[in-house]
């Protein structure tokens, strides 16, 4: 049985000793990238594999809310080839939209046959780093995610939501300490980060990933 | 009354100071525009205001046909030699890898038949010629073993047919690498003409395929070009403190494989140093300087 039990659209599986969690599929009948697909009167769930996804794994880890909504604007940096932005297509649904980017043109050639499916998403070849190069291709956001295995990641971050993030909007931010500083232990880099990111925003949840992803953790910041 | 002028993917927006729309236009529109109205360039505060007004259902579906456009002729025009370079370099690894397993077993298949000739002759690539080209009678005449003693069955016609049609496949992958290698050698010649003198056009290649691209190699310092592909070593020196590599694809590197041990790591340094120099003369454009660069590493460290 899938049942709800967030206020954001996020199903569960219960009754197994491993939880798994699903969301609902914009377009029924298409998995993404070899995802298990469940019917259930007449709705379609995809389930979500906290092993490729750092969103899932933190909603795994116990964080209670993503504040994601449906109906949101979503700036994700570093997309990738879309496997979690399939999913957070799902939760902004019909009446939501992502702006998805990264640099890469291997990746964002995937990312565009995702968006050629999904009406909801807006593929961006860009530089997060170089938000004035971008900005005429979106609009501001209520949500802002970023997972870019970058050194200067939280430097790219701040300047993100300065400008995209709006007043009282939230934002995510996968760290993954081993771009940062390989030689350093990783809780010793994630409380640098946590101390620079409370500079400027209100951190409102902290999760660390392991088993599911090594070394990562992902913050829950809310603009000031 | 200032008023406000935007552009974007969408067109040309004219906002009032409360940022309401007054007027809009196509992209291409953007000069008539702008001599209807004397509107100023927002300032960032502003800006932000004009983001937010962009954020409603009515312009996503804009936003998605223009961006998927757009990204398309990025992704289009990302395409340059470089990617070729990357491409065909990974094919000649992944022929090695693919021919070395085959060979193995085309030599364990063979043996049965033959296993004194498989033994006496060690290039996998004449091997698989010679063994098309003449049966067994006449190469065991050509390693002078008499018949009565060697090892091998005497196969029927159909089995050994199909023992040569695994070798007729290894040949023409043999011959597939070649060719790719003297396409790289072709691209390698024209695209970066100093790095493929200086680090030879495979080394040079495999260089740019590990950093991702021409410009990255360049962009790269040289003690990061000396390393590239010892990232392993690096790694691990770095997290637990045991010896540091001296060098990563440049030990295959003709300086440095026929060199002693003792001077692997003072040529890998120069060397990568040299490399690092000739690959921002080929990124720019510069003249060529790749032969001299050469010939001063080889003097310093004349190969005997």
């Amino acid at each position: 049985m899938i049942s709800k039990s967030n206020t954001f659209e996020v199903y569960e599986e219960s009754g197994k000793r491993r939880k798994s969690i699903f969301t609902k599929n914009l377009v029924p009948g298409k998995s993404v990238y070899g995802e298990r697909l469940i019917s259930q009167e007449g709705v379609e769930y995809r389930e979500w594999n906290p092993d490729k996804s750092k969103i899932c794994a933190a909603i795994l880890k116990g964080c209670p809310d993503i504040k994601m909504r449906k109906g949101d604007t979503v700036l994700y940096l570093g997309a990738a080839s879309g496997t979690t932005v399939s999913h957070v297509s799902d939760i902004v649904g019909e009446s939501g939209f992502v702006f998805a980017l990264d640099f890469a043109p291997r990746v964002v050639r995937d990312l565009v046959f995702l968006c050629e499916t999904r009406e909801n998403i807006a593929p961006m070849l860009e530089d997060a780093n170089r938000p004035e190069r971008y900005i005429s291709r979106l609009s501001q956001a209520d949500i802002i995610f970023q997972d870019i295995a970058q050194k200067s990641q939280v430097d790219i971050f701040l300047k993100n939501i300065n400008l995209f993030l709006k007043k009282g909007g939230f934002a995510m931010l996968a760290v993954k300490s081993r771009s940062i500083d390989v030689t350093k232990n990783p809780r010793e880099i994630f409380k640098r980060v946590r101390e620079q990111l409370e500079k400027e925003l209100i951190i409102t949840d902290y999760r660390e990933l392991e088993p599911f992803q090594k070394d990562h953790c992902l913050f829950i910041c809310k603009k000031k | 009354m200032s008023k406000y002028i935007f552009a974007n993917i969408l067109g040309s927006f004219v906002f009032d100071e409360g940022f309401n729309l007054i007027d809009k236009g196509q992209v291409e529109d953007a000069e008539n525009i702008a001599k209807r109205h004397t509107a100023v360039i927002p300032s960032d505060d502003e800006i932000k205001k004009i983001l937010e007004f962009f954020k409603r259902k009515e312009f996503f579906a804009e936003f998605h046909k223009k961006n998927i456009e757009l990204t398309k002729r990025q992704i289009r025009n990302s395409v340059s030699d470089d990617m070729l370079i990357i491409q065909a370099i990974g094919c000649i690894e992944d022929i090695d890898k693919a021919a070395n397993t085959l060979i193995k077993r085309l030599r364990e298949w063979y043996c049965l038949h033959n296993p004194e000739f498989s033994e006496k002759v060690s290039s996998n690539e004449r091997f698989s010629e010679l063994i098309i080209a003449k049966d067994r009678k006449e190469l065991l005449k050509e390693i002078s073993v008499p018949e009565e003693s060697s090892m091998g069955a005497e196969l029927g016609k159909g089995d050994v047919a199909q023992i040569l049609l695994l070798a007729e496949h290894l040949k023409s992958l043999y011959i597939l690498r070649k060719k790719q290698e003297e396409y790289i050698e072709n691209i390698m010649k024209k695209v970066c003409p100093n790095l493929s003198i200086v680090a030879g056009h495979l080394i040079g290649a495999k260089l740019i395929e590990k950093a991702g691209g021409i410009k990255r190699l360049m962009e790269f310092p040289a003690s990061t070009v000396q390393l590239l592909g010892a990232e392993k070593a690096l790694f691990r020196h770095m997290r637990t403190g045991a010896r540091a590599p001296k060098h990563g694809i440049i030990h295959k590197h003709p300086l440095i494989s026929k060199s002693k041990r003792k001077e692997h790591g003072k040529i890998a340094r120069a060397l990568a140093d040299k490399i690092s120099i000739a690959v921002k003369i080929d990124y720019f454009k510069g003249e060529f300087i790749g032969d001299r660069l050469l010939l001063g590493l080889e003097e310093r460290f004349s190969v005997k």
